[in-house]
């Protein structure tokens, strides 16, 4: 992949929502949100695990990770849900595309999470603080709240606190490198951001817990053993003395935690206009001809190398007519598509609604706008065999929606492993409904 | 095994049955109680017999299952509830 030098930026701004696939299921689902609730883990694993745990069930002990089993045994009331991951992955790229409103370096990096780099945004936002007003204002449209609106600390409560956003669960740090604004934005409360000024990384740093580090276990607990627990410590500690016994690891690890080591947001370039064109041999005017020469249009621009990665939103269609005279139409798609019919639909329908005045000589389809793809994410569809799922249940949740709309009571329901192991039959498995 | 908001809901529970024992003390007899045929059918051989004894740690859970032949060649796994003397029948 190309890196282009201009889509870099050495100031960073990490925008950070945890618990992202929760809060997106929680805002496509309002009436379960003062339940205790919690995903079941989207991989085939078996048993069953616990993937993203509401406050209510984590106070009542469920953790991520736990068998579907353990954690019902803590908290019979618990509402699981099944995890919807092409769904996440839509409300993930919506807030990339919101943020990609605000700067052109946008790097996102697992869901929930994406940097967005800020170098040279002073002109159009003014200061920090002013980027990351006009951050938070954008991400707010993407309506991702937080769990309890009553949970906000008073707007001096933080040393570096810049701004609050009432009910928002998005959390942004910035400073100098994505190292320095991730650990920020942990330390930002929900709705809140943390800004570390230029030259004050290390003193930022020195006082955050070891945690943040990017560490492997055995690493973490070693230097723990070590007593070792705030970044601080670890740079009080000769870098070479880190290295001997951590090895290009430990150098990686010291550097970082000394704020040395600034890695800069890298943005990706978005592709310039796909044009698919076709010349009649003889001017067309039946609609039926024009409708399957949009296919064969949409299809070829699909095609296109350059679309690789990235779903389409806004399409043009221009024809020459007879006597000179043409023809424009254009659809901005609601939500993104890579598929022939989403991408065709709407330009069949206007071809319907006001068709050209004349015969058509010529026609252009033109891709004009994207959104990134949602395998481009890599978060959830990172194959053919994710896609494949995803097409699967899209198909499956269909059918799902015409049954409940056809019975009206619930009738589909899930088969659970429970405690697979149990001697006793009954114990084994368990249904979960099924709900599109 | 159903939650407080009634989203959980348990698979193959046991279906309850009335049996009729023989001089040995062996199911010859079943009726099954939520089915649509009501007439006891004969158990023409009972295969395999085990044990089970879980949970004495809170409710102790004892049962016999015995895998059973009925009359006509159907295969059947049944049980009897030590505890509560109560007899049912259960996908094993």
């Amino acid at each position: 992949m190309t890196v282009t030098p201009h889509l870099a930026s050495d100031s960073a701004a990490c925008c950070w929502i945890p618990l992202f696939a929760l809060r997106s299921e929680l805002a496509r689902r309002p009436e379960i949100a003062s339940l205790p609730v919690a995903l079941v883990a989207p991989d085939t694993a078996r048993p069953p695990r616990v993937w993203q745990v509401a406050p209510l069930a984590r106070r009542a002990g469920v953790k991520p990770g736990m068998t579907v089993s353990q954690a019902i045994g803590l908290c019979p009331p618990l509402k699981l849900c099944e995890p919807d991951p092409v769904h996440y992955d839509e409300q993930f790229a919506r807030l990339v595309a919101a943020l990609v409103t605000v700067s052109p370096v946008v790097e996102p990096v697992e869901l929930g999470r994406v940097f967005v780099g800020t170098d040279g945004l002073e002109g159009l936002y003014g200061s920090p603080e002013g980027i990351i007003e006009a951050i938070q204002m954008r991400s707010a449209e993407c309506g991702m709240r937080n769990f309890s609106e009553g949970s906000f600390a008073s707007p001096d409560s933080h040393l570096h606190s810049a701004l609050r956003i009432p009910h928002s669960a998005l959390r942004v740090g910035w400073g100098l490198g994505k190292f320095v604004s991730w650990v920020a934005a942990t330390r930002a409360k929900p709705g809140e951001a943390v800004i570390v000024p230029v030259g004050g990384e290390a003193k930022f740093l020195a006082s955050q817990r070891l945690a943040v580090l990017p560490l492997d276990p055995d690493t973490h607990r070693r230097l723990l053993q070590l007593g070792v627990k705030t970044l601080g410590a670890l740079v009080a500690l000769p870098e070479e003395a880190v290295v001997s016994q951590f090895g290009r690891a430990g150098r990686r690890l010291w550097r970082l935690a000394a704020g040395l080591v600034s890695e800069p947001v890298v943005g990706r370039v978005v592709p310039e206009p796909i044009v698919a064109a076709l010349t009649f041999f003889t001017p067309v005017g039946e609609r039926d001809l024009l409708a399957h020469a949009l296919d064969k249009l949409v299809d070829r621009a699909l095609g296109d190398p350059r679309r690789s990665g990235w779903r389409v939103q806004v399409v043009r269609v221009h024809a020459e007519l007879e006597h000179g005279a043409s023809w424009l139409v254009e659809a901005t798609l609601k939500d993104p598509s890579a598929t022939r019919e989403h991408i065709a639909a709407p330009l069949k329908t206007q071809l319907e609604r006001s068709p050209p005045a004349g015969a058509v000589e010529r026609l252009v389809v033109e891709f004009t706008a994207f959104a990134p793809g949602t395998a481009e994410l890599q978060l959830f569809a990172r194959d053919a065999g994710a896609a494949a799922r995803a097409g699967r249940r899209r198909a499956l949740q269909s059918a799902a929606r015409e049954i409940a709309l056809r019975i009206r009571r619930p009738m589909l329901y899930h088969v659970i492993e429970v405690q697979p192991w149990s001697r006793l039959p009954e114990r084994r498995y368990a249904l979960i409904d099924y709900e599109p | 095994m159903r939650n407080g908001t009634d989203r959980l809901r348990a698979v193959n529970v046991p279906q309850p049955a009335v049996v009729e024992l023989d001089a040995g003390g062996s199911p010859s007899k079943i009726e099954m109680r939520n089915c649509d045929v009501r007439e006891p059918v004969t158990i023409e051989a009972v295969r395999e017999t085990w044990r089970i004894d879980d949970e004495w740690w809170r409710e102790p859970i004892t049962r016999t299952y015995y895998e059973v032949l009925l009359k006509g060649g159907a295969r059947l796994v049944l049980f009897v509830d030590l505890v509560k003397r109560e007899w049912f029948v259960q996908r094993p």
